[in-house]
């Protein structure tokens, strides 16, 4: 749990690192870069990817047997239960917001990853995404729900490996505040940005130009019937694919 | 908790100087659980006091309760206590919600009645674990914790007279913590606070304090992984770290044992010994 969970955080510290690739230039082309270089890495990408999936499943796996476990161990409730206000929100939650970050990365992975490679590149595809209401939407819920899950999750884990003590606890505690916040917040800034259209102008007026008739239209309509029309107007690229 | 403390102190000596001699008796609504046996299903029976005097103790209180019960020949109210001077660790209830009431640092025994207000509702409930079934009413069976103690087993020390005072060198550090962790009762109500019926506040009081000093260092790691694997058969819940249980616990034993313990089961795996 807790090894799986640090290592889930070391992935998206990098995650996050590519991404501000983003905010780098107005035109996309570092983060397009980026993440061509990624991909020349062929079959290793494949296994590296193939082990973090493997994490994710193993913390997910490991998660939901410790709540199960959970609730077994008490199964008469009281009538009456009143907490000390030693836990917190984000403790008391950690199976919601769990869950929540799974959806949200299978809807993130279904957007980004497994379905085809746009004409005009990765960037312009995330900046599409994040400027509609509904992708605004599900990037901020998702990664806010990540954050809550995180500002829990790094001292419940150093605890559990037996890397806290009383010396230790209060810097501890912070440093996971301040993972939590710089995840959380850093990850949320996409949406944030693009939805609200503070970086909106000289980038999307390029993505607009590049990006066929079709699909210009939907950028208004509503996610789903967006993201059909997408696919149908890009099926003609499918040797982009992955 | 600091703020808290000091409200209740003051509280509490408003009632020693003027307004004990005029505080009232309380009026009380009780919701106490009631089970036969433990396949029995329980419920909660509601009994009204008129005349609790504010310097009983909880368990008094109880005691006047059951005197009255017995005098209808009613069943009296099963509940544990031995020691009431909050040493023992007999005493369990969750009071209101809460295993050993709501006073930080207090057992069941020492929660005096001047801490409630007059007209109060309280719901009197017995620990609920499954690793702690209820045996009548208010009383569960905790020797799961007599079986984790077993298994940590002896410890191999010289027997026989005293030894010199300076003859073990034990660092101050070490001596404090162990003793802080030796504070532990063994009442359970870490398990009972405990979202997931967790024994690990317990049970890494126990392992800390001998594996803190030098006697407990033949079977350091013997002890740890005998007394988490006991732990693991008797049904708790696992610990997710949220705290709740040093908050309720009597002793105030701290989280930073579970650390420990944890510390203490991942060296012991990966030692040869
Ligand atoms: C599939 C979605 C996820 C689910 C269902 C989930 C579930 C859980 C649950 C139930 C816990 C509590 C267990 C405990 O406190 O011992 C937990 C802890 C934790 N989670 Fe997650 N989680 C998910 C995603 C993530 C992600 C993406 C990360 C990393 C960025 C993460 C990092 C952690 C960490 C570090 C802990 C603390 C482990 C410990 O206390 O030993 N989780 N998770
Ligand atoms: S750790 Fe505290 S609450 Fe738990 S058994 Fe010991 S004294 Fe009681
Ligand atoms: S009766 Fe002994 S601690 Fe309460």
């Amino acid at each position: 749990m807790s090894v799986t969970g640090l290592l889930l955080i070391g992935f998206l510290v990098v995650h996050l690192a590519g991404n501000l690739q983003l905010f780098s230039d107005d035109t996309g082309e570092h983060f397009n870069a980026y993440a061509e270089k990624l991909k020349s890495f062929g079959p290793l990408l494949y296994v590296a990817e193939f082990g973090l999936l493997a994490l994710f499943v193993a913390h997910l796996a490991l998660g939901l047997r410790v709540t199960f476990e959970n609730r077994a161990a008490r199964s008469q409730r009281y009538a009456l239960d009143r907490d000390r206000g030693a836990r917190s929100f984000a403790s008391s939650t950690m199976v919601v917001t769990g869950v929540i970050v799974l959806v949200f990365v299978i809807v993130h992975l279904l957007d980004f990853r497994l379905r085809e490679m746009s004409p005009d590149g990765l960037a312009a595809m995330v900046v599409r995404r994040l400027s509609e209401p509904a992708g605004a939407l599900i990037y901020i819920v998702g990664v806010g729900a990540l954050g809550i899950h995180l500002s829990h999750a790094f001292r419940s884990a150093m605890q559990t490996l037996g890397l806290n003590n009383t010396r230790y606890d209060v810097p501890i505690a912070r440093a996971g505040k301040a993972v939590a916040i710089v995840l959380g917040v850093g990850f949320a800034l996409f949406p944030l940005v693009y939805f609200s259209g503070a970086k909106h102008s000289t980038h999307s007026a390029s993505v607009r130009a590049a990006v066929p008739s079709t699909q210009q239209r939907s950028l208004a309509d509503e996610a789903v019937s967006s993201r059909a029309s997408f696919e149908s107007s890009s099926s003609g690229h499918s040797e982009e694919q992955r | 908790m600091s703020s808290s403390h000091d409200t209740h102190a003051a509280h509490g000596a408003a009632s020693t100087h003027g307004a004990h001699a005029e505080k009232k008796s309380l009026r009380l609504t009780l919701h106490v659980w009631r089970q036969r046996d433990p396949n029995a299903e329980g419920k909660f029976a509601t009994y009204k006091l008129d005349d609790v005097s504010p310097d009983m103790s909880f368990l008094e209180m109880l005691d006047v309760l059951n005197e009255r019960l017995i005098a209808g020949g009613e069943e009296a109210i099963a509940f544990d206590h031995d020691c009431r001077e909050g040493i023992c660790g007999a005493c369990s209830l969750t009071i209101n919600g809460q295993p050993h009431g709501f006073e930080r640092e207090t057992t069941t025994c020492q929660i005096h009645m001047r801490r409630f207000e007059d007209g109060q509702t309280i719901y009197i409930e017995p620990f609920r674990a499954n690793a702690f079934p209820v045996v009548k009413d208010l009383v569960v069976d905790r020797s799961a914790f007599d079986r984790i103690i077993a298994a940590g087993g002896f410890i191999t020390a010289r027997a026989g007279s005293a030894p010199d005072a300076n003859a073990l060198p034990i660092p101050q550090v070490a001596a404090d913590a162990a003793m802080d962790a030796a504070a532990c009762i063994g009442c359970g109500a870490c398990v009972a606070s405990c979202k997931n019926a967790s024994a690990m506040l317990f049970v890494s009081a126990k392992v800390s304090h001998l594996a803190l000093l030098p006697q407990g260092q033949a079977e350091r790691n013997s002890r740890v992984l005998a007394m988490v694997e006991q732990m693991d058969k008797e049904g708790f819940g696992n610990c997710t770290n949220e705290s709740e249980c040093e908050a309720a616990c009597p002793k105030g034993i701290s989280v930073s044992n579970i650390a420990r313990l944890n510390r203490e089961y991942l060296r012991a795996l990966a030692s040869s010994d």
